[in-house]
């Protein structure tokens, strides 16, 4: 019986290391064969139909090349990413996870640098280009394929019923939302239980009050830092915006709130344009806006920002034997054929400029954007490290609203958090 | 002169001291290999290989240098590590305490009412064990549906029957939150202490009852100078089990709070703490921290495992 309990024990406890040691291994090389067959692997396994028409262009164009497009789960792709480029039957090029994200395979060499062989690099935005480059060595290893922009959604009809308009400053916003919680409407829908989403809806409201991409420069070059009172500021708008989400906002996960909004429970959505293709197949009859939240009293910048950031990029498998064929779709990537083919097909944002959108709220938000782009800084440029800014400041921002942290307390706790790993000038 | 060799014996030879059969090596060999070879690849190789990694710095996939016990004191002492560690650990010996008690006291109870059923028992064992057969994931995503404040049937019952005061925002609340996950963590284990006292009391003679009943004993001394002592193994194995389960808990948290425990860390266990410094980290050597968050674990269950079968089993001999 004791012998018995004890291997039990020590056979079920041993599960836990046996999880961790199945990750990673040696890298070693490919073995690709001469086959002019791409393997492509992507984390959109949902939108694996919309590539692969797109991928069908490039095929038709490009006679004896397939490719062979694979979505996996989002959820599980950075592991067999991971796996995949360390081992024999890995992708010939594959999406990476922008910024932060992408840095893993750079830095185990198991990415192609591509900056001398793949045109049209310059075409892209420099805080686009950066979510597929090297922190360290600045060198580009990846085509960004989209990007997403944030917004605060809201619904026409709720609006128009109402006799609501788009504010323009701060004051007409601020009213507007009280027009809202006097007409019995909440007015904002949030999932505040997921802390990711806590940190967009930070950026959305207070990118202009904090300085948006001129405070990111002051951080990185060391005149600043996350205390600095405009900063500060930035969140207890953070603060004050509560009072207009449902009274128990930290119980309600991300798919309630979606229910919320696209059920008319709720007029607006701070969200981000990923969010858009849901609402309109959730409530094809609702018509939906969009506007930018105006900046706020004693902004640094004068002008409503649109916060964005790449979503991805595509790189070579530095250990596929294909590098040629490989290089050649990356070029491709870069043309805005490309580009229209994501913006018709994915419903996504290209970031090459001459790509128009069909629907006229995508193209809206497109303009927003290009009028005044601002970086999702936390995760642009402080996810190099553990813990990351979003990783910080989501659950902080939750310990905001249940009344356990102050806006002081978030900076510092921010500025701690990121001061781990992270030197100015760097 | 030829000798005659006695007829050979069959190498199978029963031994006065073990009731077990012994063989040739070779033979114990032959038997035990598929499922050694099994246990070698499946289990003790990555277990060893996630030692070694936890002794080294990464960059990715690929391996630095030698940092000795470097990963273990970044993660024992470096922020975020080291509070996330503590504040996950605590979690964790909530979710014990809290699935222990309720296993041992609930869980024995209906095992002992159903005991009596002649009927109905199988079928409420059925009833009772048919959580644990479902996936943690899909039970904490169920309850996370059912306790959700805008669309809930919780909420939305307790409203009906006039209960306003109770609609409670369950895993908003940090106070709360902690508490559904050990709510629903136990409630999803029940059938199993259930189903393990129903046949450990099953098993005890019904003459050793009758003969203590015959001696005057009451309905509680039955219980506990006869039942109790006698289930004693069964405790300590669901003990054990409980202890393991609780430390290694990673679905049903990370369906009801999320990978980073929400809210703000209430909910954080250190399996949650493991998957966001493996898989959800910025940094580079996230597989050494990982390596070594997963064998302090395993260390750690390891210990307090054979601690509690210990302390067990003298309780089991002071009973007897």
């Amino acid at each position: 019986m004791k012998k018995r309990t004890l291997m039990l024990a020590a056979g079920l406890s041993a599960s836990a290391l046996a999880l961790a040691g199945c990750a990673p291994g040696d890298a070693g090389s490919d073995a690709g064969g001469d086959s002019t067959t791409l393997k492509v692997w992507s984390w959109q396994a949902a939108s694996s139909p919309d590539w692969e028409r797109i991928f069908d262009v490039y095929e038709d164009a490009n006679p004896g090349i397939t490719v062979e497009f694979e979505g996996f789960q989002a959820t599980e792709y950075n592991q067999l990413l991971s796996t995949g480029l360390a081992g024999r039957d890995g992708p010939d090029v594959a999406m990476i996870r922008a910024y932060g994200g992408a840095q893993g395979p750079i830095q185990a060499g198991q990415l192609t640098p591509i900056d001398d062989v793949v045109d049209g690099l310059d075409l892209f935005e420099p805080t686009v280009l950066q979510a597929a480059q090297g922190r360290e060595d600045g060198v580009t290893y990846g085509v960004p394929f989209a990007y997403q922009t944030m917004h605060m959604f809201y619904n026409k009809d709720i609006f128009d019923e109402n006799d609501l308009e788009e504010p323009k400053t701060w004051d007409e916003f601020i009213q507007l939302q009280d027009d809202l919680l006097a007409a019995e409407i909440t007015p904002m829908a949030l999932g505040a239980r997921e802390e990711w989403v806590l940190p967009m809806f930070h950026d959305l409201i207070g990118s202009a009050r904090y300085g948006g991409s001129e405070f990111g420069a002051q951080v990185q070059a060391g005149t600043t830092d996350f205390t600095n009172p405009d900063y500060v500021a930035s969140l207890e708008l953070v603060q004050q915006m509560q009072q207009y989400f449902d009274p128990n906002v930290s119980a309600i996960a991300v798919a309630d709130a979606t229910l919320q909004f696209t059920a008319g429970q709720a007029a607006q959505w701070p969200g981000g344009s990923f969010d858009l293709k849901v609402f309109q197949d959730s409530a094809p009859d609702t018509e939906w806006g969009v506007y930018q939240v105006p900046p706020a009293p004693g902004s640094v910048l004068s002008e409503a920002v649109t916060p964005s950031y790449a979503d991805g990029s595509f790189g070579i498998n530095a250990a596929s034997e294909k590098q040629e064929p490989a290089t050649d779709l990356l070029n491709w990537m870069t043309t805005v054929e490309f580009g229209q083919l994501v913006g018709d097909e994915l419903k996504q944002f290209s970031p090459l400029a001459g790509v128009s959108y069909s629907d006229p709220l995508m193209q809206e938000m497109n303009d927003l954007y290009l009028a005044n782009p601002s970086p999702y800084l936390l995760l642009v440029d402080f996810r190099y490290g553990d813990p990351t800014g979003t990783a910080v400041l989501g659950p902080d921002i939750q310990a905001m609203f249940l009344g356990q942290k102050t806006p002081e307390q978030l900076a510092a706790d921010l500025q701690a958090g990121i001061s781990t790993w992270f030197t100015p000038g760097s | 002169m030829a000798i005659a060799l006695p007829p050979r014996r069959p190498r199978l030879i029963r031994t006065a001291s073990h009731a077990g059969v012994h063989m040739r090596f070779g033979s114990t060999l032959v038997f035990v290999l598929p499922a050694l070879l099994l246990f070698a690849v499946l289990i003790l190789y990555p277990m060893l290989a996630a030692l070694s990694y936890s002794f080294f710095g990464w960059q990715g996939t690929n391996r630095d240098g030698f940092v000795g016990f470097g990963n273990y004191i970044t993660l024992l002492t470096r922020e975020p590590y080291a509070s996330e560690l503590w504040g996950g650990f605590s979690h964790n010996i909530l979710l014990f305490i809290g699935a222990f008690i309720f296993q041992n006291s609930l869980g024995l109870g209906i095992a002992t009412l159903l005991h009596k059923r002649k009927r109905s028992k199988r079928f409420f064992q059925t009833i009772f064990a048919l959580p644990y057969l479902v996936s943690p994931m899909v039970i904490g995503y169920l309850w996370s549906l059912m306790l959700s404040p805008l669309f809930g049937p919780v909420n939305a019952i307790l409203r009906g029957v006039g209960l306003e005061g109770l609609a409670l925002p369950w895993l908003g609340d940090p106070t709360l939150a902690i508490w559904v996950v050990v709510f629903v963590t136990a409630w999803q284990w029940l059938g199993f202490p259930i189903l393990l006292y129903g046949a450990a009391i099953a098993g005890i003679p019904e003459e050793i009852s009758e003969a203590v009943s015959l001696d005057g004993a009451s309905a509680f001394q039955r219980f506990r100078y006869v039942t109790l002592p006698l289930l004693t193994p069964s405790i300590g194995i669901i003990t054990v089990l409980t202890f393991i389960g609780s430390m290694e808990a990673m679905a049903i948290p990370f369906a009801l709070g999320g990978s980073s425990g929400s809210p703000a860390g209430a909910t954080d266990v250190m399996m949650l703490l493991f998957y966001r410094t493996a898989f959800e980290s910025g940094n580079p050597n996230s597989v050494g921290i990982s390596s070594a968050l997963a064998t302090v674990l395993f260390i750690f269950i390891l210990a307090i495992s054979v601690g509690i079968t210990r302390v067990i089993r003298r309780a089991e001999r002071k009973l007897y």
